[in-house]
């Protein structure tokens, strides 16, 4: 048990240690910021203020929501980024050959390939559980800030999306046994995850093709959570809002996900997830525990 | 229990490639043995099959008399290796990474903190016990390869050209420290190289081509069979030479005869005293044994 737990921390360290991994994981989420920063915003505040040229609203209102779009496109984006990113470390060690000076040692391969994963884990919350602090801080200076209830959520949220990263991340880099396989993987993932988990547009904003395929996915519904406990407190706080108004603007926000259909109970989409997550779980262990190739 | 290392005909293909092709030995315990070889010989996918690493295709390998697929554990506490390339995190500093490989041993806390004060001295690693692997000299870093392979006391060190690639003075300090551990410890080395005065220290040599052992022996065996001796004579006439009844050749001031064996040279002097005013005799060099059992030109020379 004590070799396992420094097996984690070795991988947590070379992690945060190898400036190349480490710098690489936050680019998507600093490309988000950027794209804030420079345009989205000003999208998404235009975007409200049509929406709610009828009913009496506070600025104040319409920064909040702003502002709990962007957390929210930005948690989405880091908990699984970042997690792709640090498991990489998989595939280095493969690719170095520090592997072979671990398989060495009397430690069980199924303790090296479960250290991986946890080791992700433990990183990954590392990084997004400091960027969701970060998040608070700013939405507060903005304006609005979360009850503890719906800080602990978004926590949660944080936490299962995270674990969603870590899990698929880890059959996934299983495989990349070469350079050029962790810098495409690496690139595909920080370049197309932002777009189809609806980080920089709304998935409501794609052709309903393409939105049916999303919602097969489930880092899609790791995003409607996180829209949902970012925004709905602020909804909550608008008075005398039509319910039919209320629908259209949940279903801009991606907090209202459609499967064929069908809306999306928060309840299910934390099972999809956590099915999913037991799932890719049981998929990498079995794999890598089998995968050993000696011959 | 004599034989810490017992290989049996294994055999080892890379899909089409051939590494390791009906290979036999025997590595006795206190030895230094030495395993010679050009690049691609096979030296560094024998290694990897007696550390576990890879599984031969054919044959028996036993260390220490248990087989890697029943006593897998076992073995790996025995062995201690330095791979040819460096393994370590290039980004953890030198004290890390001897902490986070020492655990995957179970040696934490202050065990380890023991062994760590112990192997810092053998290998002066004060200075440098604080700096990341990535920022270490040649030299320097092949000290932690190596007290890293010793970390967790085992019988046997597999060095895999532990000094390729370093300057002389480094190669001989870790040569020191070397020889200093097998005189304490009790240590055996098994060592490939391709740095034939190295191996002329050896106990015993197996000479490695195209995965199949060409030639072993101690060094002394080898060189009385695979190298001349020589015997240069100085400062005599030409016709004098002729006298001897030997292939001779002329060099710069006087006349050198190759010899099958040194008896010969000493039947020469006993019956030609007058000749042998000024002469030297040499023993065949380990690079000569080397040349004439693989046909090779050595690439370094
Ligand atoms: N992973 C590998 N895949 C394919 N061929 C390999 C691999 N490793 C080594 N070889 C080949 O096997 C032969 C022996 O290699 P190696 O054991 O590394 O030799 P040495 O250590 O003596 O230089 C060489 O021809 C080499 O090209
Ligand atoms: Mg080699």
């Amino acid at each position: 048990m004590k070799t396992f737990i420094y097996l984690i921390k070795r991988n947590i360290k070379v992690y945060f240690n190898d400036k190349g991994l480490f710098f690489t994981s936050l680019i998507t989420p600093l490309i988000l910021l950027v794209l804030y920063a420079t345009f989205l915003a000003n999208i998404f505040e235009d975007s409200f203020v049509s929406i709610f040229k009828d009913i009496s609203i506070s600025e104040s209102t319409i920064t909040a929501l702003v502002s709990g779009q962007l957390i929210s496109s930005l948690l989405a984006v880091s908990c699984v980024t970042v997690a792709f990113s640090s498991n990489m470390l998989m595939a280095n060690d493969r690719i170095t050959g520090a592997i072979n000076d671990i398989n060495v040692t009397p430690v069980k391969r199924s303790y090296i390939n479960l250290s991986y994963f946890l080791a992700t884990f433990i990183s990954t919350l590392i990084v997004s559980i400091s960027a969701l602090v970060l998040c608070l801080i700013y939405t507060s200076v903005r304006g609005y800030t979360y009850s503890l209830g719906d800080t602990l959520y978004l926590i949660w949220d944080v936490i299962i999306l995270t674990l969603f990263g870590s899990s698929l991340s880890s059959i996934i880099n299983y495989f990349l046994k070469t350079q050029g396989g962790v810098s495409g993987v690496g690139t595909i993932v920080s370049a197309g995850y932002g777009f189809i988990c609806g980080a920089y547009m709304p998935i409501s904003s794609f052709s309903k093709t393409l939105q049916k395929i999303l919602s097969f996915l489930p880092g899609t519904y790791g995003t409607s959570l996180l829209r949902n406990h970012a925004l709905n407190p602020i909804l909550k706080t608008i008075k005398y809002l039509p319910s039919s108004v209320l629908k259209e603007i949940k279903d801009g926000l991606d907090c209202n996900i459609y499967f064929f259909d069908n809306i999306i109970s928060i309840k299910v989409m934390y099972l999809t997830l956590i099915i999913t997550i037991i799932i890719c779980i049981l998929i990498y262990l079995f794999v890598s525990n089998k995968g050993r190739n000696r011959k | 229990m004599n034989e810490v290392i017992k290989i049996n005909n294994i055999t080892k293909s890379y899909g089409n490639v051939l590494a390791v092709n009906d290979l036999s030995f025997k590595v006795k315990k206190g030895e230094l043995f030495s395993f010679l070889g050009i690049n691609g010989a096979g030296k560094s996918t024998t290694i990897k099959i007696i550390v576990g690493e890879l599984f031969p295709d054919h044959g028996e390998i036993k260390v220490c008399g248990k087989d890697i697929r029943t006593d897998e554990d076992e073995i790996k506490r025995k062995i201690g290796v330095v791979f040819q390339d460096s393994l370590l995190d290039k980004t953890l500093s030198v004290y890390d990474n001897l902490k986070y490989r020492a655990a995957l041993y179970g040696i934490t806390g202050e065990e380890f903190k023991e062994r760590y004060k112990r192997l810092s001295k053998i290998f002066s690693l004060e200075d440098i016990c604080n700096r990341k692997v990535n920022t270490l000299s040649g030299g320097q870093r092949r000290r932690v390869d190596i007290a890293r392979a010793l970390i967790h006391n085992p019988e046997i060190l597999i060095l895999d050209e532990p000094t390729t690639g370093l300057d002389p003075g480094t190669r001989n300090s870790i040569w020191k420290i070397i020889n200093n551990l097998r005189k304490k410890e009790n240590l055996t080395v098994f060592l490939t190289t391709h740095y034939m005065e190295e191996a002329d220290d050896s106990d015993y040599i197996v000479i490695l081509d195209k995965g199949h052992v060409i030639g072993e022996g101690s060094p002394l065996e080898l060189k009385n069979k695979y190298a001349k001796d020589m015997v240069i004579i100085y400062n005599v006439k030409e016709e004098d030479i002729k006298k001897l009844k030997m292939t001779y050749h002329k060099i710069r001031n006087g006349f050198k005869i190759e010899v099958n064996s040194i008896s010969i040279v000493t039947d020469l002097i006993v019956k030609h005293k007058d000749i042998f005013k000024d002469y030297e005799v040499i023993k065949g060099r380990m690079d000569d044994v080397f040349l004439s059992a693989t046909g090779y030109e050595l690439e370094e020379k």
